[in-house]
This record gives C-alpha cells, structure tokens and sequence, in this order.
C-alpha cells in the first residue's frame, strides 16, 4: 500500500473516487497526481481520452502521528478509571509517549509487561491508519530508561562472569528488545561474544567467553559455535 | 468498563467494527469478558501467535486489579 498506483476514469473526480474505494483511504490521505484528464471529445465519439492518475498514500507529519498515537493511548487508558494523562513528542525518530499517573505503577506491570502490551497494542492500531509512521514507545514514570540502565549492568556481570569461568553463560529468557541492549553492551567489550539461543518466549542470550590471543568474533570455544556464521543483524 | 476497553480496542484492530460484540459475564469474584468478531477477522484480535490476545489480557487483568476483580477474556469462534 505504500507505493503509487494508478488509475483511470472518465473524468478526474471519477478516478479519484476509484483509487479512494480500492484503496480504502480517505481522498485527504491520497497525495494525487493528474497524468492526463481525460476529455469527452467531440459528442463523446470523437478523441475521447480517459483521465489517468497516480495516487500514493500521503505520508503523516510527525506532529499528526503524535497527536494520533496520543488519541488512541487515551482511549485505551480512559476505561481504567484512574486519573491519567499523557504527554506525546517526537524524540530520536521515535513517537514518545509518556504516561502520567498516580505513580503506583499500575500501568508499567510485572517487569513492564503492561507497558509492553499497551505499546503493541497502540503500534497496531496507529499502524492500520496509517501505513508509514514512525514506531511509538509507550513509557511511564521513566521505566524504559531503569530498565536499560539495569540490563547494561546485567550484561557487565555476564560478560565478567563468562571471562572468569571461561564457561558459557546464558541470561533468563527475555524478549528481542532487552536481547538487543545486552549484544549491544557486549559487543564493545574484548573477551566475549554473544549470541541469542531458544525458542520464541524462552529466547535468551549465551554469553562465550573467547580464548585468549584469539580476540575475533567466531574465534569462541566449542566446535559446533564456530561452525555458525557470525551473526549481527537479524539475531540482535 | 472492563467492556469498553476490550470493546474499544478489538473495533481499531478489525476490517468490521460493526461485527464487533462484546459481552460481561459477571461473577462475584471473576468477570468473563466475551469478544466476538467477524470470521475474517478472527485473526486480527488473535495476532501471530496469540500476540494480540496476550497483549489484551495483560491490559485486561491491569484493568481489573484497579477494581479489585480477576477478568478472563474469551475470544469466541
């Protein structure tokens, strides 16, 4: 959907309606281009030409999205029936929202899980709006922030402990975000090398210590790690 | 309340927000919230995995601590 399409009517108006049908998009959401209008010609026999045009989606400004994102969280939270606020900005290519409470941590939940599901939850609808918008994150008495804080520190202990046993060592399972903060920390330190193991919410990170002299990715103990390609991307 | 909120957000994930139905069950200690959608939509409130309805309940159960209450949410076929 995120690309343009064209389409063609008897008139301008008439192709419009079309791409704003098929499309299921409202006609102020469509950045519109007229290829050719189309003309009846002579009696509507001779030289008729169809009008043509190109539509795309039209990309939100960040403001709007904010302001979208902030409408949808409020709904959601205004069933709790607990006075809330919430305060939306742009920061660092992200849609922030912040949720104001009472401070009793109602909507953060055991190791954020609440959090987490508002999160997804507004992402979703946000994302069936409107296709491109920049990726919300739902945050509340600035648990994202002490949460990262305590995983940094997490990975530091992994990566010591690993380097002193010169044994794996894996983490708890946790989910693809808090498994990027701890490759990330890790990934600047010598000695160590990091890897994701387990299925789906069982998901956790191994941390290999690496011989000494040999302070190479891949360069790890254990035959059947070697035979795995480094991986960076998909896996963090 | 309990029902707005699952009301509310089940009409924003589907194709068919006027099939959308939505009913408490009330106990004395547990409330049953029961969802209903269109067939087509059936996967949408579910989500890859039961991503979507994982997430609902955990807003759900959030929701019901406030009012000192157990919910359970059923999504029926």
């Amino acid at each position: 959907m995120v690309e343009s399409r064209e389409f063609e009517g008897k008139t301008v108006e008439e192709a419009i309606d079309k791409a704003c049908r098929e499309l299921n998009l409202k006609r102020e959401q469509l950045q519109i281009d007229v290829i050719t209008s189309g003309s009846s010609g002579i009696f509507g026999i001779v030289g008729t030409r169809k009008a043509r045009i190109r539509v795309s989606p039209k990309e939100m400004l960040p403001d709007d999205q904010v302001k979208l994102a902030k409408e949808v969280l409020e709904n959601i939270l205004n069933t709790f029936d607990v006075p809330v606020v919430v305060e939306g900005s742009v920061k660092n290519d992200q849609i922030y929202l912040d949720i104001i409470s009472n401070g009793s941590g109602l909507f953060i939940g055991r190791r954020g899980q609440t959090l987490d599901a508002l999160q997804y939850i507004v992402n979703k609808i946000v994302k069936k709006e409107i296709s491109r918008c920049l990726p919300i994150v739902v945050d509340s008495e600035n648990y994202r922030e002490r949460r990262k804080k305590s995983l940094v520190d997490l990975a530091k202990q992994l990566g010591r402990k690993a380097r002193k046993s010169s044994k794996p060592v894996a983490s708890s399972p946790m989910n693809a975000h808090d498994r990027r903060i701890i490759h990330l920390t890790l990934k600047k330190e010598k000695g160590v090398r990091t890897k994701s193991k387990g299925e789906g919410a069982f998901r956790k990170v191994v941390v290999f210590p690496v011989r000494k002299g040999n302070s190479t990715r891949g360069g790890a103990q254990g035959s059947s790690s070697r035979k795995d390609p480094p991986q960076a991307g998909r896996d963090e | 309340m309990l029902k707005e909120l699952i009301e509310y957000i089940a009409k924003a994930l589907v194709d068919n927000p006027e099939q959308v139905e939505v009913s408490e069950v009330e106990g004395e200690q547990t409330s049953v919230i029961e969802l209903r959608v269109a067939k087509e939509d059936l996967g949408k409130v579910i989500g890859k995995q039961g991503r979507t309805a994982r997430a609902m309940r955990t807003i759900l159960s959030a929701a019901s601590t406030k009012i000192r209450k157990r919910a359970v949410l059923e999504i029926i076929e």
